[in-house]
Order: C-alpha cells, then structure tokens, then sequence
C-alpha cells in the first residue's frame, strides 16, 4: 500500500466522531426517558424517605413491613399477584397452541375475541363482571330459572370474584406473548425429538416447554406486574374487605394525605414486581 | 458373495393428501449397509415416502418393516431411526453435546455411556472440541456435522437424510458429499437420503430410485441410471442428452428403426410400427464424423460452451432437432460456432422412449 492512499480521505468518519453522532440521534429519547421515567421513580423513592419536618426518616417502611395489618395487605396483593398469573398461564398456554393451529377465519375470530376486549376501559370491563355476578346478576337468575338453585350464591364481593375478574381481563398479556413464540416454534424440532427415541410427554417437558419459555417469561412478567398492582379489579370485584397495595396507595394519596406513606407502599409495590420478573427471567436464560 | 437379508421393505406404500395420491403403491427393499437415495422432483413423493419410513406420517396403506419388525404404525420414539432435516432441527436452548446426547438421555443410557457416545460422535464429525458451544454459535456447516453425530449417536437401524445437504453453499456440499458417504461406510449405516440434486445422488449412493408422480419410475445404481435410463423422466432428470422425436417403421430383437427429422435412427426399445417415439442419446456418446454402422445427423453448431474438462456442443439439426455433444477436453478438434458438423452415436446407445410419457 503505497502513502498516497494512506492519506486519501476516507468516507467512514473517525469512530469518536461516529460514536458522538450516534449518541446525538439517542439522546432525544434518552431525555424524555429520563424524565419520563426517571424523574418520576426518583421523587417516589425521595419522597418515602425524606421527613417533612426535614431530615431523612425510615417510619413509613417500618410502618409497611412492621405492622400486621399492612403484611396482610402486602400479602394480599402479591397473592392477587401470584393466583392471577398462574391460572391466567394454565389458560394461555394450551390457548396459545390452539391459536397458533388455526388456520383462516377461524384464528382471525379467535384474535379478534382475544384483542377486542382490550379496547374496553378495565373499569367497563369490571363493572361487567358485578352485573354479571351480582345476587340479582344474569348468572343467579340463569341458574334459578333453570332450577339448580333455589337462593342466589354470593359471588360478587368474594375472593372468587377477584380471581375470575382478574384473570380474564388480563388473560390477553398472557396469550399474546406466547401466541407470539409458539407461532414460530417450528415443529421440526418436535419430530426430531420423536425420532430420537422421546415420547409426546419428554417431547413436551424437553423441547416444548423449553423452547416456548421466552414466551411464558414475557407473559408472567406482564401479568403478574399488572395484576399485583390492579387497583379497579380489586375495587369494584372485592372492596374494603381485601385491601391491596394499590388500594392502600390510593387511601394515602387520596383519604389520609400521607404522601410518604403512599410513596413507601409504592416502592414496595415496584420490588415485588421487579423481583418477580427478574426472577421469571432467570429462568429463560440460554444455555453456557 | 452372499445376498445380505432385507433391511427395510417397504410394501405396496400409498399415500393421499385429500384428493392428491402422494404416495402410489410403492415398493422398495433396502440391504443392511446400503446407501439409497430418493430422487426426484418437488411433489413426487419422496419426503412423504421418507416420513413414512420415519414414522412421522404413516401411509394409508401398505406395510413397512425394519429390521425385521413390521413398524407401519409404529410412533417415532419406538422405531429407532436417525433423521437428519433440511433445516436440522438442532435444539437451540442445548449445547451442541447437549443436541448429541438427547437420544440417549430420553433412553435413559447411564450417563457414562452418554459422555462416551457423545464423545465417539462428536469425533466421528470431526467437533470433538466444540461439545460446550451453543449451537448458535455454529456455521452451517458444523450445525449439518452436529444434526448428523445426534443421529448417529443412538446408533439407529437406518439413517434418513431430508435434503439434508441442500443449504449448504455448493463447494462445502460437494465436500461433505464425499465425506459423508465415507463416514457411513465407516460406520457400516444404512442409509436413506432424499434429494433433488442429481449429483448428490449419484455420489452418495449405491443404489438410486428415481420417482416421480408417487411411483419409482426406476431402483438402479448410479452408473446403470444414467446408461439405461428406464424411462423418458429417468433420462431427463439424470444427466443430460439429445432427444429427438419420430415414428417407428421398424424393428427387431429389441431394437427400433425411427423415422425423424434428422434420419432414419436405431435404438433399444420394442414398440409397434407407427408409435410415436423420443430417441434419446446420452452427449458423450456422440463423435464427431460419419460412421455407416452407427446412427449419424448433421447440421449447424449453435453454441459450445467450454466447461473445463468438457466441452458441450449443441447443434441445430434442423426441423426443431438438436443436437448435443460432450467432447472431452483432450479432443483436438472442436468446432466452432455455425460450422457444418456431423456426429454419429452407437444404436446399442440409443434408446427409444413412449412419445406421450413425456412430462
């Protein structure tokens, strides 16, 4: 190579110039992140600690985590949590296979009945469910009409309530991550497995599973984070009696003024969902 | 030499996809240690003939049997077959020793028996050293080299092979074309392969069925199909040749006299007087020159193509006939474009085919 082209200027830019170019087109997003995100997250974690009389105060953590009546609460919204996601996955997944066999207008029906939903408010769709489970609700009176009851069951206002409500308003984030990944699952890897000596059920717990697992991780992350922080859901479907996270947040701001507790309830709200999520994530890692 | 028993016997084997006849009462008997492969085009039938063998899509009717054992509706995991997708089908959430094992795991193989089987297949593809990586960590090539350790490493009864070869890039697939047959011959396997490509045929394989419309239109080893093609398909889908249609005005002991538009020609084949007939020659067979004993034709050089070793000279022979000749590269004279040629073929090498089997 001779100087002559050494010292002919070259198109591609230095690649400190690159980088500062590249971060320039990043940093629009990366400020209204910041404040968007950020921002908030930051006055929420200050707010929970700081003392109005001035100084740093730790009362209202001790208050959340020290006190029966508020473990109970913490409890009652992780079990909120923890039930949703569970029965909404046992749902979705075989769902999410069927979705993913139909073919034509039968899987465009199915996606349509998946999706639709979703544009409803979640308050419609919860007071929905207290007209449908009310004493004098279309199921009572279905049920009495047709002679199997004799007394209206009390649904509404129940655990039971809770559960259903919240599983199938939010069964959609469920489906639709694992729809997405088992859509793409080739079924190759299924019959390479078969001819290698598995049967349907190693086949499944080897290979399926396995493989679909991204899609599961992204779906419990989802819903787990939404439900265990519903605050509609537990409002209209249970009320006073099962007091939440979300609710007890809400009667901090809203009842008591007390910011600081609130912001506290609110800290421990996002752990639990941080934790919970980091934990599904782990376990979808790749191998090595 | 001592006949080695039947293997694999596929017995009057059909298959319908609604209203399509897939697979069409087929036949076909596999020795132990034998390399066959299924060749033919898209849609004749040879990945559902291979999936059958499989057990991953059982015929309709017809019986197959594996080592002894009618397997016909047999699931997959109790037949202990090894097949090797076009697309691999590695797992991608295992590590390539983890791909290995998997047949052996699912077996329940004590796990020092795993190590040591992995370990032999691994090293038979020659990735002794990459059993820790994650497969997409491989190029296509080594993925081919691990989707084929795994299914050897449960040491089937017969290997099958799903146009197994065809997404390598063309240098690498002749390469592993040799390569591959010698490892089965190693090993002693039998094996099926499915193809399209007419060269991986012909290199892996000692025997070759041709299909077509879910039938084998011929069974025969590589150098048998491309001298006596059984069929006008079998011709055309194997190698290449000049193929001219006529009228047969005569005959006897096998041989034809045809009328075409180049000639009077003789070939094998028994037709009645007056049949319509294509009158196939394979190009090498052609020289240049008259010669009274042999068919001959003449007319103008279209085009010659200089291919290394070879040189192939297509020549319009007038009346929408043509000719086409291989001369190897050691021939000096080669002429040149719009020269006046005459070749000439033996008859013995010249074959007459049904006119209306023409695909």
């Amino acid at each position: 190579m001779t100087d002559a082209v050494l010292s002919a200027p070259v198109a591609t830019p230095a690649p400190d110039r690159e980088r500062l170019a590249a971060f320039g087109f990043v940093a629009p997003s990366l400020l209204i992140t910041a404040l968007v995100f950020v921002l908030p997250l930051a006055l929420l974690l200050g707010v929970s600690v700081l003392d109005p009389k001035g100084g740093v105060t730790s009362a209202h953590y001790a208050r959340l985590l020290g006190t029966p009546y508020y473990l109970g609460v913490i409890w009652n919204s992780l079990r909120l949590g923890l039930l949703t996601t569970l029965i909404a996955f046992l749902i979705s997944y075989p769902a999410a296979f069927a979705l993913a066999r139909a073919r034509g207008p039968l899987r465009s029906i199915l996606l349509a009945t998946l999706f639709l939903p979703l544009a409803a408010s979640v308050i419609v769709k919860a007071f929905a469910w207290t007209i449908l489970l009310r004493s004098d609700g279309l199921i009572n009176t279905v049920l009495i009409a047709a002679g199997i009851i004799e007394d209206p069951i009390r649904m509404i206002f129940t655990q039971t309530a809770l559960i259903v409500g919240a599983v199938n308003i939010f069964l959609p984030f469920m489906v639709l991550p694992i729809y997405a990944v088992v859509a793409q699952l080739d079924s190759r890897y299924a019959e390479a497995a078969a001819t290698l000596g598995a049967s349907p059920l190693v086949v499944f717990f080897r290979v399926i599973l396995p493989l679909t697992l991204p899609g599961i991780v992204a779906g419990v992350a989802l819903v787990f984070s939404l439900s265990v922080s519903a605050y509609v859901v537990p409002t209209l479907l249970i009320g006073e009696k099962y007091p939440t996270l979300a609710t007890t947040i809400a009667k901090a701001y809203l009842l008591a003024r007390e910011p600081g507790f609130g912001a506290a309830a609110g800290v421990v709200l996002l752990a639990i969902a941080i934790i919970v999520v980091a934990l599904s994530a782990l376990l979808s890692r790749e191998p090595k | 030499m001592s006949e080695p028993a039947p293997h694999l016997v596929i017995s009057a084997v059909s298959k319908r996809f609604g209203a399509a006849t897939v697979l069409d009462r087929v036949d076909l008997t596999i020795r132990r240690g034998e390399l066959v492969t299924l060749l033919g085009p898209s849609g004749c039938g040879k990945t559902t003939l291979l999936r059958a063998i499989a057990g991953l899509s059982p015929p309709d009717t017809g019986t197959i049997a594996l080592a002894g054992r009618d397997v016909t509706h047999v699931p997959p995991h109790w037949r202990n077959v090894g097949v090797v997708f076009q697309s691999y089908a590695l797992f991608p959430h295992l590590t390539v020793a983890g791909n290995v094992a998997f047949g052996l795991k699912v077996r329940g193989a004590p796990k020092a028996d795993i190590d040591r089987a992995v370990q032999r297949a691994l090293a038979l593809v020659k990735l002794g050293h990459l059993g820790g990586r994650r497969i997409s960590a491989l190029s296509g090539g080594q993925q081919q080299r691990v989707a084929l350790a795994r299914a050897i490493a449960v040491e089937p009864d017969v290997l099958l092979f799903d146009e197994a070869l065809s997404a390598l890039d063309r240098k690498l697939r002749e390469e592993m074309q040799i390569e591959l047959r010698r490892l089965l011959q190693d090993v002693k396997a039998t094996a099926i392969f499915v193809t399209h490509d007419q060269d991986e045929a012909l290199t892996m394989s000692d025997r070759v069925a041709v299909m077509n419309k879910g039938r084998i239109e011929q069974l025969a080893a590589p150098r048998e199909l491309y001298a006596r093609p059984a069929s006008l398909f079998a011709l055309n889908f194997v190698g290449l040749s000049t193929r001219i249609a006529g009228q047969v005005v005569g005959g006897q002991d096998g041989m034809v006299d045809v009328v075409t538009p180049v000639g009077r020609l003789s070939a094998r084949g028994a037709f009645q007087l007056g049949a319509s007939v294509i009158v196939a020659t394979r190009p090498e067979q052609l020289r240049l020159g008259a010669d009274h004993e042999a068919n001959s034709a003449s007319g103008r050089v279209r085009s010659v193509v200089f291919q290394g070793s070879r040189t192939l000279v297509d020549v319009d022979a007038g009346a929408g006939a043509s000719l086409l000749a291989e001369l190897s590269g050691r021939e000096a004279e080669v002429p040149r474009v719009h020269d006046e040629v005459r070749f000439a073929w033996p008859a013995a090498e010249t074959f007459a085919f049904a006119a209306e089997a023409s695909p």
